[in-house]
């Protein structure tokens, strides 16, 4: 088999319109609209879900590569990573099924393959500090922000199902963080590549200043602090994140 | 009445058949952790999603069992060099149009051989000296039935055509050959346990290859308003017709044709069209329209926005071009 594969092997059905992330953004902002849904109605509710539906399955896509193209790194690490995959086909039955709650369908918004690309990273640490614990950092603070939204407009199936997530996704970070140290013992150069790539990760997905602090009903993705926290990012670790994001810049 | 004390094998055998088994399933988890990115049809990137975790476990289990038997924890072994050729030629497949090819190895050879084998070897394994041994094999038989059924599922919904369904008894045949030149996973000949009488292969409520069937074709018809649906209509005929007359009329000011990619299809012979995509872009569309001909086919994706005239083409881009008929 091909180890690694080349990130535009990502294969999809024909109902699925692919599209770089910046130029989506672009088109919006030409538009009038925000680059990014906003959770300030139903119908931005439903597109923020369906960015998460194709993110969760491009974790999946992921964790999957993970588990083909590292044979030889520690059992346990492909235990992990095998459990990452069956947790992210799970969910994306539920954001799939989310969609159609909300009258949606696979392929109502274009596909941005940004997450993929970052899960495309030629070391195993690397990978799991991008994808682990920035992809999965920030579905902590997106899925957060989604519980809080649905509790207020009072949609309990979207609360539960996606309070579920979210716990799954903390564990994921977990598993991030404790693959990234045993990965990169004894290997400092090798820790702070990786580390690297995942603060390149963490920049990219600031969006140019959507992800901020603040209230969930204020700002369009907020950090989640609380649920980092329990995560295991460090206070040093979010005191960055949201000093990085202060610095982004907008589109 | 106390259980038989008489063994058929010693613990030595036991371990090599638990690393012959690992060493199968160990592959096979990972070709299907890696064919899910390679494999576009949703229900199919489901079906693998949900067993690799099941393999994981599987694998696990045997190599814990290992040390047990006094033997190395967590190792593989390819029972000969055939059975390692016949997981080389399994793994094969990775196009994107392989995807029946790629369950059949698993779903409709590998799998029930494996289910075959270790209910031969549960039979065997002495109930009062092997106890660890037979928990873990009835924990894998339960897994492989569940895994059989729900691949069969997915391959039955994947093989309507019978161009396709010739692909995979083609690819049965040619992998079910190397299994038997390998003497199965173990090397000791291919082991015919069946379910007993009347007991059906049981799916699970948790991953029903039924349901990953209805969200992979749940969408049965488009949003299109009546407005839009006569200008798609129209500029899907002059794609056909190859038109670029009445394809030009379509276009926002400042697209000129022969600037896009509609030149790489320009000429080709088509004779019908359908949608295969339609998104939203805020107030834009984004139609992808699949033409096929005789010995083309060919998917444009165009960018429709509303302009004070009615809806106008502001971009258009080819896909995907292949020389197949569809």
């Amino acid at each position: 088999m091909d180890r690694p594969i080349a990130y535009d092997k990502l294969a999809r059905e024909d109902r699925f319109v692919r599209m770089r992330a910046r130029e989506v953004a672009e088109l919006k902002v030409a538009q009038g609209l925000p680059p990014f849904p906003d959770l300030s109605s139903r119908e931005s509710i439903k597109e923020r879900v369906h960015g998460i539906m194709v993110g969760e399955l491009q974790a999946m896509e992921g964790a999957g590569r993970t588990v083909c193209d590292f044979p030889d790194a520690p059992w346990e690490f492909t235990m992990d990573m095998a459990r990452q995959v069956w947790d992210e086909s799970r969910h994306v039955e539920i954001y799939l099924r989310l969609l159609e709650h909300l009258d949606g369908y696979a392929g109502e918004f274009p596909e941005t393959t940004i997450l993929w690309r970052c899960a495309c990273a030629e070391d195993a640490a690397a990978r799991v500090a991008g994808v682990n614990r920035g992809l999965e950092g920030l579905a902590c603070d997106v899925f957060n922000q989604l519980v809080h939204i649905a509790r207020r407009i009072g949609d309990p199936v979207l609360e539960r199902a996606v309070d579920f997530v979210l716990a799954d996704e903390i564990t994921h970070v977990r598993m991030g963080s404790k693959w990234l140290t045993k990965l990169t013992e004894g290997d400092a150069e090798r820790r702070r590549r990786a580390i690297e790539f995942q603060e390149s990760i963490d920049e990219r997905f600031n969006l140019g200043g959507v992800r901020r602090e603040g209230d969930h009903d204020a700002v369009s993705i907020s950090i989640a602090t609380d649920v980092r926290r329990m995560a295991g990012f460090t206070e040093e670790e979010i005191d960055r994140l949201i000093k990085t994001t202060q610095r982004s810049q907008v589109y | 009445m106390p259980q038989p004390l008489e063994g058929t094998f010693s613990a030595d055998h036991s371990a090599r058949l638990l690393r012959n088994y690992r060493y199968v399933v160990e592959r096979t988890m990972r070709a299907l952790g890696g064919w899910i990115a390679l494999t576009p049809e949703l229900s199919a990137k489901l079906l693998m999603g949900r067993h690799v975790w099941d393999l994981a476990q599987h694998c696990d289990s045997f190599g814990r069992r290992l040390p047990e038997l006094r033997a190395h924890a967590h190792v593989s072994e390819a029972a000969n060099p055939a059975v390692a050729a016949f997981m080389d030629c399994l793994e094969e497949p990775e196009g994107p149009d392989q995807t029946v090819e790629r369950l059949v190895g698993v779903y409709s050879v590998l799998n029930p051989h494996l289910l075959a084998t270790y209910r031969d070897h549960l039979s065997r394994a002495n109930p009062v000296y092997e106890p660890p041994t037979r928990r873990i094999l009835v924990r894998c038989i339960d897994d492989e039935e569940r895994h059989i059924a729900a691949g069969d599922t997915i391959l039955r919904h994947l093989t309507g055509a019978p161009s396709a369904e010739e692909r995979a008894v083609s690819r049965q045949r040619r992998l079910e050959e190397l299994l038997v030149a390998a003497g199965g996973v173990t090397g000791e000949g291919l082991a015919s346990h069946q379910a007993p009488e009347g007991e059906p292969l049981r799916a699970d409520p948790s991953d029903d290859a039924r349901e990953f069937i209805r969200l992979e074709t749940a969408t049965t018809a488009w949003p299109i308003h009546a407005s839009l649906g006569d200008a798609l209509r129209s500029f899907a005929e002059a794609l056909v017709a190859g038109d670029e007359e009445a394809l030009g009329r379509w276009l926002a000011s400042g697209l000129v044709l022969g600037a896009t990619p509609w030149t790489l299809i320009r000429g080709a012979r088509y004779s019908g069209h359908r949608i295969v995509a339609f998104a939203k872009l805020g107030d834009q569309r984004l139609v992808k329209t699949r033409l096929d001909g005789p010995s083309n086919s060919a998917v444009v994706l165009v960018r429709w926005a509303s302009a004070p005239g009615g809806w106008r083409v502001a971009a258009l881009d080819v896909v995907a071009r292949d020389a197949r008929p569809a």
